[in-house]
């Protein structure tokens, strides 16, 4: 990496893309960017938009309108700057069958500038951060497996040290021990590269990204830190509770703690009844509901608070109006 | 420039492991070889204007439209097909970089392959002819002809990968090349057959059509004779298709 050249406020820009295709509107006004440095989930349903979205950003695709920018370069008006700063593996992972590993990091290390003198030391590299040295790198890519496939295509995308990786369902078709070596791998990149990522498995995003953008038919629903997101799209919290109470007797008490809390029936659990009890998120019965009930005389076998994950923010979010979204 | 140097060392080794290019010279050495065979066959039997090396020259649009498109269907078409030609792009190096590194590469395939051709002839005169004979080696024709078959490969190359840029499919690349090249190369013979003299109108076009003859070309080549106007011909041409071609990748991006 050049260390010399200036920090830019954000290592990736997308304002107000669009992507129209005939009559179809792929991506539409779409405003989000990466800090450099940071991991960025990208979500949304199948068909949202995410892989045009990054591939306009990789340069390998034009926008019909609106400014995409990798590391301040435009990458409509500089594109060969702007992948000099790029590394992008996109979702089906495309590799010359016929090419051995080794062979195939050193060509792409080549074309992606990575100084004569550095190239076996940065292929070999990564090559162990990816672990292929031992199993792959002598073999045809054609003869990889799906895992070991994914695998030479991030190899490819930290050759070059770039400042923005674009990563493409990265995972997908790797098995659990892998995705855990690629979820390290990516963390590691934290605070040295800008990371954008797309997958479906959002356990995987949540554990690895500082922040997620979500979009749905091609347009922001949703972007911030996790946590942030699920006070705006989650705006009720609740807890699940086990009591020998009926549901009339439990609301009343919720409702002497906090006057806007509700309760719903879940089934029973060994005979005892179970209710989900909804507060606001900003409720200081939050903290005090336990012992209101059991001063209101409600005997308790279980009283939990329910987590909210990424998959109810995505929920959420892609349940909402396009444009409902805060603009970055 | 660097990155077309990267390219072009790779497309050539590409080239070298590929079954693609050897099952192309296998065919082009049999098509060539054979023709020489019937050549030296007719000329053993009954005198001739002709030397055996220029009967069998005179068959160039042979391999032209049977082997040249095998060489160039693959160039783009299957890149684009895999989705490596993408991936390609996504790296610092251009789209000029990457079509000028798989048509040189090409054409210098198709001159190796016509300079294998040459061993035949050399092969036939060192074996069969009397020392000092060089009527069946024919060393002036021979490598007139291949002057012409290098520079017109030029603009014939830049057809096929043109044609191959322009579709997913190898085997739709192929079709489009060769009939491209049989346009390209019955063009001229065509025009001058077409009575252009009766029609006024079409007057225009008998100097065009004169500069069109392939087969005149060769024949210039063959002699010795160095005109200028075929070379810019072919020259201009190449870098028409070769601008398309850029043009059409860069569409793909």
């Amino acid at each position: 990496m050049n260390e010399a050249a200036p920090l830019p406020e954000a290592a990736v820009v997308a304002e107000k893309l669009t992507k129209r295709y005939g009559s179809l509107t792929a991506v539409e006004d779409l405003s989000f960017s990466v800090a450099p440095g940071e991991i960025v989930g990208f979500l949304g349903p199948n068909g949202a938009g995410k892989s045009t979205t990054m591939r306009i950003l990789a340069g390998t695709m034009s926008g019909t309108s609106g400014r995409a920018a990798i590391w301040g370069v435009s990458v409509a008006l500089d594109p060969v700057g702007a992948k000099r700063h790029l590394a992008y593996m996109p979702e089906n992972n495309p590799l010359p069958e016929d090419l051995r590993v080794e062979e195939y990091l050193t060509l792409r290390a080549r074309l992606k500038d990575v100084d004569p003198a550095r190239v076996d030391e940065r292929v070999r590299r990564v090559m162990d951060d990816c672990d292929l040295t031992r199993r792959a790198s002598g073999r045809l890519i054609g003869q990889l497996s799906k895992g070991f496939r994914q695998r030479v295509g991030i190899a490819d995308a930290l050759l070059a040290e770039p400042r923005v990786v674009i990563l493409d369902e990265p995972t997908i078709g790797l098995d659990p021990h892998q995705i855990l070596g690629i979820r390290d791998l990516i963390r590691s990149l934290r605070g040295k590269m800008a990371v954008l990522i797309s997958s479906h498995i959002l356990h995987e995003v949540e554990q690895v990204c500082d922040k997620v953008v979500i979009i749905n038919r091609g347009r922001l629903v949703a972007q911030g830190r996790t946590e942030d997101l699920r006070r705006e799209l989650l705006p009720e919290i609740s807890f699940t509770i086990v009591t020998r109470a009926d549901a009339a007797a439990l609301l009343a008490a919720c409702r002497a703690t906090e006057p806007a809390a509700t309760v719903a029936t879940l089934p029973s659990v060994d005979g005892w009844n179970a209710f989900r009890i909804g507060l606001p998120s900003a409720s200081p019965a939050r903290e005090s509901l336990a012992g209101a009930l059991i001063a209101a005389g409600i005997s308790l076998r279980e009283i939990a608070e329910d987590r909210f994950g990424l998959e109810d923010i995505f929920l959420a979010a892609t349940r909402r109006a396009p444009g409902e979204a805060r603009r970055p | 420039m660097r990155h077309f140097r990267t390219l072009l060392a790779h497309e050539l080794r590409s080239a070298a492991l590929s079954w693609n290019t050897w099952a192309a010279a296998g065919l082009f050495l049999a098509l060539m070889g054979g023709i020489h065979f019937f050549a030296l066959v007719e000329g053993s039997r009954a005198p001739s204007d002709r030397t055996p090396v220029e009967s069998t020259l005179w068959f160039f649009w042979l391999p032209l439209l049977c082997v040249l498109p095998l060489l160039t269907m693959r160039t783009f078409a299957e890149e684009r097909r895999s989705g490596t030609l993408s991936a390609l792009l996504t790296t610092p190096a251009s789209p000029a970089a990457v079509v000028w590194a798989k048509f040189l590469s090409t054409w210098i395939v198709w001159v190796v392959f016509w300079l294998l051709f040459t061993l035949f002839p050399l092969l036939t005169s060192q074996r069969l002819g009397t020392p000092g004979d060089v009527r069946l080696s024919d060393p002036s024709i021979l490598w007139g002809g291949l002057c012409f078959i290098a520079t017109s490969g030029l603009l014939h190359v830049a057809i096929g990968i043109l044609c191959s840029c322009v579709t997913r499919s190898s085997a739709l690349a192929a079709l489009l090349a060769f009939i491209c090249l049989l346009a390209m190369t019955a063009a001229g013979g065509a025009m001058e057959s077409l009575p252009i003299e009766s029609w006024e109108w079409l007057g225009w076009l008998r100097e065009p059509a004169a500069h069109l003859r392939t087969f005149g070309h060769l024949q210039d080549f063959a002699a010795g004779i160095l005109d200028s106007r075929p070379i810019i011909l072919y020259g201009t041409g190449t870098l028409l298709c070769l601008g398309l071609a850029i043009l059409s990748v860069e569409g793909q991006e």
